[in-house]
């Protein structure tokens, strides 16, 4: 288990599936949007996300930064993850456990928080 | 008489002790998901395919219904002209010997999905502290998600005429529990306090419920009501 690169193959099938979205552009205006926005009026924490790996799947990262920067700040680091699972895989490491600190968890939950807090500002 | 798929409804109805019993290796939790799933999720799928074709016939003949266009906000003119320009839908029979190859990769992809999400969650709601590892999250997706296939069994009431419509709501709340019901396993096997475990499924859930379910989720909710 320790040999296959699941990071790697799982950035593998999202780039994939960005592709595909991508192809959703000319019927993008139909796409029904967020449902809780629309419910609530305020963006979620994801809004923007359909938006950017469109721009994504078209390789226009200028517009993916625009629409979720978070998201397009991650995608940007994927191949350094994938290459770091590569070398993992090839030594035949175990993945490290997620840092038992309660501290990182928080870190985790303000960042979610603050993009959250960003899309909506922003009116994403 | 042994009812079919009793142990799953009764691990349904008590929750808090399904999970008691000895962890069976990952393997053989995996095959016995599979075993359950996979059938039911063949003729889950083969329905609802029927279903969308029949459906995207229907958009392309322009037989939506004017209320659903204005509830989507879209100038029904323009995507009329739009769906009738779309190709023809391939026929079921060229379809559905695929399905025997997509159906058990999609069981397969979900599991590892949850799995993920499910594992991130967890160690976001400080449900990790007995440091098991991914490993047995990946275990505990397995056995919720075998009885959880008891889900997609009654799911296909849902495309019986009248009794769908009626069923609806029921179903909903059926898989609203059913995607709970993941959290106990967890918590079983991590060794933490149940609500941890299920507010980790409501962490993914939130995360995706926002993002790709809601799309995928109105998509199927179209090719029911314009079947």
């Amino acid at each position: 288990m320790n040999r296959v690169p699941w990071v790697a193959l799982g950035t593998l099938m999202a780039a994939l599936g960005v592709w595909l979205v991508g192809l959703l552009q000319p019927v993008s205006q139909w796409l029904p949007g967020c449902a809780f926005k629309r419910l609530t009026g305020f963006a979620c924490a994801t809004c923007g996300l359909t938006r950017c790996a469109m721009a994504l799947g078209r390789w226009e990262w200028g517009k993916a930064f625009h629409w979720h920067p978070a998201a397009a700040a991650f995608a940007a680091l994927l191949p350094f993850l994938v290459l770091w699972d590569l070398r993992r895989a090839w030594r035949r490491d175990p993945y490290p456990p997620l840092p038992d600190s309660l501290a990182a968890r928080l870190s985790v939950w303000v960042l979610l928080i603050a993009v959250w807090a960003l899309q909506a500002a922003r009116g994403i | 008489m042994r009812i079919p798929l009793a142990a799953s409804f009764r691990a349904l109805l008590r929750p808090g002790v399904a999970f008691n019993t000895t962890p069976p290796p990952l393997g053989q939790a995996v095959w016995a998901m599979a075993r359950v799933w996979i059938p039911l999720a063949l003729v889950n799928t083969a329905w609802t395919v029927r279903r969308a074709i029949e459906a995207y016939d229907s958009l392309r003949g322009g037989r939506m219904s004017s209320d659903l266009l204005g509830w989507l906000g879209t100038d029904p003119a323009e995507l009329h002209d739009l769906l009738a320009s779309l190709p023809p839908p391939p026929a079921f029979g060229r379809i559905w010997p695929w399905l025997f190859l997509l159906v058990p990769l999609s069981i397969l992809g979900t599991w590892f999905h949850h799995a993920v999400w499910d594992h991130t969650g967890l160690w976001l709601m400080g449900g990790l502290r007995e440091k098991r590892g991914f490993r047995v999250s990946l275990l505990a997706e397995a056995e919720a998600l075998r009885i959880a296939a008891v889900g997609t069994l009654l799911g296909l009431l849902g495309f019986v005429p009248v009794l769908g419509v009626v069923l609806a709501l029921p179903l909903l709340v059926l898989d609203v529990y059913l995607w709970l019901f993941r959290g106990f396993a967890l918590a079983a096997r991590h060794g933490c306090e149940p609500w941890r475990g299920m507010a980790a499924t409501v962490v993914h859930a939130f995360l995706l419920g926002c993002f790709a379910l809601a799309v995928v989720a109105l998509m199927l909710f179209m090719v029911r009501v314009a079947a």
